[in-house]
């Protein structure tokens, strides 16, 4: 599947960090740099695919065959960089994914009109967080937890297989206690392409190639995962 | 005698309902939590205004005999028990006389009540002087009545009512900080005012019917200087008219130098005293946000829009950031919260005190941090950390949270590339969306759903979805439907802010009778 396919723009701050954790999910991943500061850190930290290439030149960017790429992700640690970066690959391709990040408000318009799919405001995310703490200070510690994918409670989502005892249930009707797990939401593709979080109240039927969100412990999340592949569940 | 001063002294240092009483006194007087001291004050205000319109009243007409009975004795009587009470809890007598007695026995040597006693005493007497009390003692006077120049003292009334505003006390406070350029005008003023009074006495005395003494001569020389020009004395030789002129032209400068050094003095200060302002009132409020430093985060956090914060107060030590912040519309102060004295003017014993460090230098921050929990470890700091390596030292100098916006970044975007689906869900909740809250409920102990179990909480039919319980430090996910709920719990669910809304209102109205 070419979604496990990302091409990393820069390897500054963002981008070391993003990398590595891809790496170890098992993600190709394709690493540029115009800088040959970074360029270095990232050879020296094992990244097999590596290109040193001027990113503001068209002709350079076009040497590497993105098509192959699903997700291109912006995070130069120059912002003005960045927004040029968003604008030339969204016209030399058309169709991929481009994911950008932003630390300021008016980056995150320009980023915007440049045609970045996805722009993560480095400081919205984390002034909601200092939101959440001063809210909700035991659910922001248990979403830290989600988040930050350590052990212990974290969300999963699993597709729902062919075949699968869910096939045809009613979100309702199925009982995720008894696995030691909730059902937090899903994408119900007969509807659309959107989330419905499981409070909403709308009635949900559950189908093979519906995506599921749930939470619960890491390893219980794995069983269930492997459970949903059954057609009648032993539980 | 001796031994009868201080068996009553030792008696009073002995009884609880004199302590008692002198504490209560104390309140009324003092504190300003305490209830009674607002009807005390409302009490005196009204004395004092009731007083003067008497007074004011009784110059065309004439009062029934009760209404100045009422003005003369009552009034002067409570305020002599006020001028009393503000003297006798001044300081505790009896217990510097204990302290000496004490220490004399340590030291076996004889003890001298009397110089104890003159040792309280003249603290009492210290007090007696004070601008304050002087008023005070002035207000009670108007109750002799054979001098009648005395009920202009009632006028002194007026200015107990100074005690209740604190802008005066500012006013004085600016003024005395200018002490060295006022007291310096104030003696070329009174040269000026008595050489030319006293050489306006001597040349035209004589010739001028209307300066009959000395006194008029000053008088003349203050109405010139002051450029009011009554005219009701005025020169009448050609060397007399020249010392007018002399005095005018000086009087024209001194007033505006006399200006010009109170408007400064003003213009100095009042950014400070706005200040002032602003930390009385988040002092008032019981539990505020301060707020380090403006930038990038600071302007987000308050674009969030998430819910209106109140009490909030926004300190930077740039002043083109200052600046900045006032234009946005936000309550802001123009100074360094890294400083103890900063920091310190609000009041973190009572009150609930949140500070955010957002500054964007770690060294800053931690120094903040510091500083915040040296005054108080009751000041809860949440710090931003912008380089990951100095996450220890700030653990170290004891902030209760931290925040990364570097690495929350990261995480989001790492989780938006890996798992798109649960990004949304995430965002959503992390944003707060009204669809996905997760929200705390917090157990009291007299709330109503204490001892209840699980399963009887329908959260299903509200279209909540329950998550898990903290208890203490322990966080129990997806419990048994047979748990049952303790005081203290907080429960962690997840639904639409409506829901949530609705399962709270109708699990909060029937609180437990059960004991």
């Amino acid at each position: 599947m070419s979604k496990n396919k990302v091409v990393i723009f820069g390897y500054g701050n963002h981008g070391k960090f993003i990398a590595k954790g891809l790496q170890n999910d098992g993600f190709d991943i394709t690493i540029i740099e115009s800088d040959k500061k970074f360029y270095k850190d990232a050879k020296a930290d094992n990244f097999k695919k590596i290109f040193l290439i001027d990113v503001l030149k068209d002709d350079e960017l076009k040497k590497v065959d993105f098509d192959v790429f699903e997700q291109l992700v912006c995070v130069m640690d120059d912002e003005h960089l960045n927004v040029f970066l968003t604008l030339s690959l969204r016209s030399l391709f058309k169709d991929s994914y481009i994911l950008s990040i932003s630390d300021s408000l008016n980056v995150t318009k320009k980023l915007k009109m440049a045609g970045a799919d996805k722009v993560i405001d480095l400081y919205e995310v984390s002034a909601n967080k200092i939101y959440n703490i001063l809210d909700r200070p035991v659910a922001t510690r248990l979403l830290e937890g989600f988040v930050g994918s350590q052990d212990g409670i974290v969300f999963k989502e699993m597709v729902i297989p062919e075949g699968s005892f869910l096939d045809g249930q009613m979100a309702d009707d199925v009982d995720f206690s008894k696995y030691d797990i909730l059902l937090v939401g899903m994408i119900d593709k007969e509807i659309g392409h959107s989330f419905f979080f499981v409070t909403t109240g709308i009635e949900h039927k559950l189908d093979s190639g519906d995506t599921i969100v749930c939470i619960g412990l890491k390893d219980k999340l794995e069983d269930f995962s492997e459970e949903i592949k059954k057609t009648e569940s032993k539980i | 005698m001796r031994d009868k001063l201080l068996s009553l002294v030792l008696f009073l240092h002995r009884s609880p309902k004199y302590k008692t009483y002198k504490q209560f006194a104390r309140n009324i007087l003092f504190n300003e939590e305490n209830v009674y001291k607002r009807y005390f004050d409302l009490t005196i205000i009204f004395l004092v205004i009731s007083s003067v319109i008497i007074l004011v009243y009784e110059v065309k007409y004439s009062v029934p005999q009760w209404l100045d009975n009422y003005d003369i004795y009552f009034v002067s009587f409570v305020f002599a028990i006020e001028y009393l009470l503000r003297l006798w809890v001044y300081n505790d007598l009896s217990e510097i006389i204990i302290a000496e007695y004490n220490d004399a026995k340590f030291l076996q040597k004889d003890f001298n009540i009397y110089s104890a006693l003159k040792t309280g005493l003249s603290q009492k007497l210290k007090y007696v002087f004070t601008p304050s009390a002087i008023v005070d003692l002035l207000a009670i006077l108007p109750a002799y009545r054979p001098l009648r120049i005395l009920r202009v003292f009632i006028l002194f009334r007026v200015f107990k009512l100074l005690r209740y505003t604190k802008s005066i006390n500012q006013f004085i406070d600016v003024l005395v900080n200018k002490k060295f350029e006022l007291l310096t005008l104030l003696f070329l003023l009174l040269f000026i005012v008595f050489t030319s009074g006293i050489a306006i006495y001597i040349l035209e005395a004589e010739k001028n019917v209307n300066i009959d003494t000395l006194f008029d001569g000053i008088y003349w020389a203050v109405v010139t200087m002051a450029t009011v020009g009554y005219g009701d004395i005025a020169p009448v030789t050609d060397i007399g008219r020249a010392i007018s002129i002399l005095i005018i032209i000086s009087g024209i400068a001194m007033i505006s130098f006399v200006t010009s050094v109170i408007v400064s003095a003003f213009s100095e200060r009042l950014n400070e005293l706005k200040d002032n302002r602003i930390i009385e009132q988040m002092n008032k409020s019981k539990s505020f946000l301060i707020v380090c430093g403006y930038g990038q985060l600071t302007k987000m956090f308050f674009r969030q829009n998430r819910r209106t914060i109140e009490n909030y107060v926004i300190i930077d030590n740039d002043i083109s950031r200052v600046e900045a912040a006032k234009k946005d519309g936000y309550t802001v102060m123009h100074d360094n919260a890294s400083s103890f004295e900063t920091l310190n003017r609000f009041d973190a014993k009572n009150c609930d005190i949140i500070l955010l460090c957002m500054t964007a230098s770690d060294v800053e921050n931690i120094y903040i941090t510091l500083n915040a929990k040296s005054i108080s470890r009751k000041i809860k700091v949440i710090a931003r950390v912008n380089d990951p390596l100095n996450l220890d030292k700030f653990n170290y100098a004891g902030a209760d949270e931290t925040l990364m916006p570097g690495k929350v970044a990261n995480t989001m975007i790492y989780m938006a590339i890996t798992q798109p689906t649960m990004y949304k869900a995430i965002h959503a909740i992390l944003t707060g969306k009204s669809i996905a809250n997760i929200d705390e409920i917090h157990v009291h102990h007299s709330h109503g759903i204490v001892d209840t179990q699980l399963k009887d909480l329908d959260f299903k039919s509200s279209k909540l979805l329950f998550i898990g319980i903290q208890r203490g430090n322990e966080f129990i996910f997806n419990p048994s439907s047979s748990e049952v709920i303790q005081p203290y719990d907080i429960l962690l669910v997840m639904g639409r802010k409506i829901s949530l809304e609705y399962f709270k209102s109708i699990h909060k109205g029937n609180i437990s009778v059960k004991k």
